[in-house]
């Protein structure tokens, strides 16, 4: 059986408040599928609607192309990894593995012997008779990873399971998760609000606000071409400098500015006439650059090696960030001074506001 | 250390002496009394000391009786109240704000209600369905108040208990039964256990609701407050000391096993 999941125009309504309207994707099998967006826009309601803990209130969730309505969690191909992780603290490590096992009616040696085994894939072997309160924060996450895989799901659903990790161990586990999940050949979906956390680990990344789903693509896709400004803000850093749209051809789009007149690619509502937003990613704008040339005063130079981040204003006062390359930064000068930067259209892109 | 230091401390270890004879001086003189000679359940005048309180405490068949039926009716109460204390604080865990506060408000109005209107109030009920006074009504009379202890005790423990376990748990198969027994239940033991003991103890020691209900039963509290009229001995001196032994020894017992639990090293 493939364990693809497909959302059909889905809706949640808790009360009067609206958590989620109209969401529709679909994550293939075996495919790495992030859900990203700020906390409160909606992210774990789906994934709890995925899992069963909550039935939607419109629309359809389907699981391998078959109907999940009115199945319980108990009766879903998935497993979740919580926020809190909720190990069983009161059972040791090895009986919180294979919990999902008992559930199924597996004897006690063949449990144990399972439980031994993911406590190898895991490394961590011969914790299995300690108590979850004896490990550190990286093992219980780890346990908490073996248990889900212990019973085998089609779709491993994950809710922020690495927020409480510290910065390095995050990385490490990112990592581990991504290959575990290469591995295994399981259909991950996972929640996150870390932006950089999405795009390293996923395939297709979805991007949410308040409820409402903003675009789906690759990591690569969000970045160089956001369908709305949210995704544009949201994702990486930007500068946004707004005008109206003057001309739109061949897939460019020519914005009036208080700035001037600037060009970029053309994306989602760019029509001639209409009021729009150029968004320039940090590394595209270029110290003494002729193209789509912009002045600025710049307050701050942070070095950092290969690259360093000025900050400054534009000439009409909209703050501006550009990452510039440690071989152009002669061009850039000192804090104080007045610079033009410029960038190359095909770095930018043109939406109209919404 | 400053003289400020050696008054508050003076001060502080005169409090505690003064708290403690106050909790342990009756005790004290009541187990003394078991020991003395006089007819009457005193220390004064100290007529001698005897240890036959003991004998005639053992040889009175009637205060026995009235023991087994406390002994019974406790038993009684404690299987009745934990499971459905226990229902009712799952229960208003689950509730949502406002139900909650009203649920817990009807709820606890028993432990507000004086125990002679909830006896009272049972009789006339029971009689009107044809049922009289005796260990059933007692165990009904006294178990509308203690379940609220349970229910109090077990919500505690709930609101300290992180629901996602259970969610965790249906997750990943379980029925709903095995999530109650492997999850939820073992986190509640404690609270069980603990409210188990307290309600033994209430059932125990009640007498104004027990008192108009107890039709031709006679339970300790009873009993001992019939003697009053009649003539109290130091024989009760002397079963109330060795209830109190047994407690102290129960509670000795548990404690040193708890300990040897906690030491008891990891495989």
């Amino acid at each position: 059986m493939s364990h693809s999941v497909e959302l059909a125009q889905i809706g949640m309504t808790f009360g009067t408040t609206r958590a989620v309207s109209d969401v529709s994707f679909k994550v293939e099998q075996g495919e790495f599928f992030s859900i990203l967006g700020p906390s409160g826009c909606g992210k774990t309601t789906i994934l709890r609607m995925i899992a069963g803990f909550t039935e939607p209130t419109e629309g359809r969730v389907l699981i391998g192309g078959r109907d999940m309505k009115g199945l319980g969690p108990n009766q879903r191909p998935t497993a979740m990894i919580f926020q809190s992780l909720a190990l069983f603290p009161l059972m040791p490590v090895w009986e919180n593995i294979a919990f999902g096992l008992e559930a199924r009616g597996v004897g006690k040696a063949e449990r144990r012997r399972k439980a031994d085994e993911l406590l190898r894939l895991i490394a961590l072997e011969g914790y299995g008779d300690r108590m979850p309160g004896e490990l550190s924060g990286g093992q219980r996450q780890r346990v908490a990873i073996a248990r889900a895989l212990a019973v085998e799901p089609g779709v491993l659903l994950l809710d922020e399971p690495l927020s409480a990790l510290d910065l390095k161990l995050r990385q490490h586990m990112r990592a581990e998760l991504r290959a575990l999940q290469k591995r295994t050949g399981v259909t991950f979906i996972y929640i996150t609000h870390d932006q950089s956390e999405a795009l390293a680990m996923s395939d297709r990344v979805a991007v949410m606000s308040a409820g409402l789903l903003q675009q789906v693509a690759t990591p690569r896709e969000l970045y160089d071409n956001p369908a709305t400004a949210f995704v544009a803000r949201f994702v990486g850093e930007t500068n946004a400098i707004s005008g109206r749209i003057s001309d739109v051809q061949d897939g460019r789009a020519r914005i009036d500015t208080a700035l001037g007149i600037l060009t970029g690619r053309a994306g989602q509502g760019a029509r001639t006439g209409a009021q729009g937003t150029i968004y320039i990613r940090p590394e595209a704008l270029m110290p003494g650059d002729p193209v789509n040339a912009l002045d600025a005063r710049i307050e701050r130079v942070d070095f950092e090696g290969a690259f360093a981040l000025v900050h400054g204003r534009f000439a009409d006062g909209a703050a501006l960030a550009a990452s510039v390359p440690s071989t152009r930064l002669a061009e850039a000068p000192a804090p104080g001074a007045e610079t033009r930067f410029g960038f190359a259209p095909e770095h930018a892109v043109v939406l109209g506001d919404a | 250390m400053s003289v400020a230091d050696r008054i508050f401390r003076g001060l502080f270890v005169l409090y505690l002496a003064a708290f403690a004879l106050y909790l342990f001086a009756p005790l004290i003189i009541m187990s003394a009394a078991a020991f003395n000679e006089s007819r009457f359940p005193t220390v004064i005048p100290w007529q001698g000391t005897t240890t036959d309180w003991f004998g005639a405490m053992s040889a009175d068949r009637a205060m026995w009786r009235s023991l087994w039926t406390s002994v019974l009716v406790a038993a009684c109460v404690v299987i009745v109240v934990v499971p459905v204390g226990t229902a009712a604080a799952l229960v208003l865990t689950s509730l949502h704000a406002r139900a909650r506060s009203f649920a817990y408000a009807v709820m606890v109005s028993p432990l507000l209600t004086p125990g002679v209107v909830i006896g009272i109030s049972t009789l006339i009920l029971w009689r009107q369905l044809g049922v009289g006074g005796g260990v059933f009504l007692i165990v009904l009379a006294q178990s509308t108040f203690i379940i609220c202890y349970v229910m109090l005790m077990v919500t505690a423990r709930l609101q300290r208990f992180d629901r996602t376990q259970e969610e965790a748990a249906l997750g990943l198969g379980a029925s709903r039964g095995m999530v109650f027994r492997r999850v939820t239940l073992p986190f509640l033991k404690p609270a069980l256990l603990a409210s188990g003991g307290l309600a033994v103890l209430q059932s125990i020691e009640n007498y104004n609701t027990t008192l108009f209900v107890r039709g031709f039963e006679t339970p300790l509290t009873v009993f001992i407050a019939t003697k009053v009229r009649t003539g109290l001995t130091p024989a009760v001196n002397a079963l109330a000391l060795v209830i109190i032994v047994a407690t102290v020894l129960g509670a000795i017992a548990y404690e040193v096993a708890r300990r040897r639990q906690a030491a008891r090293p990891r495989a």
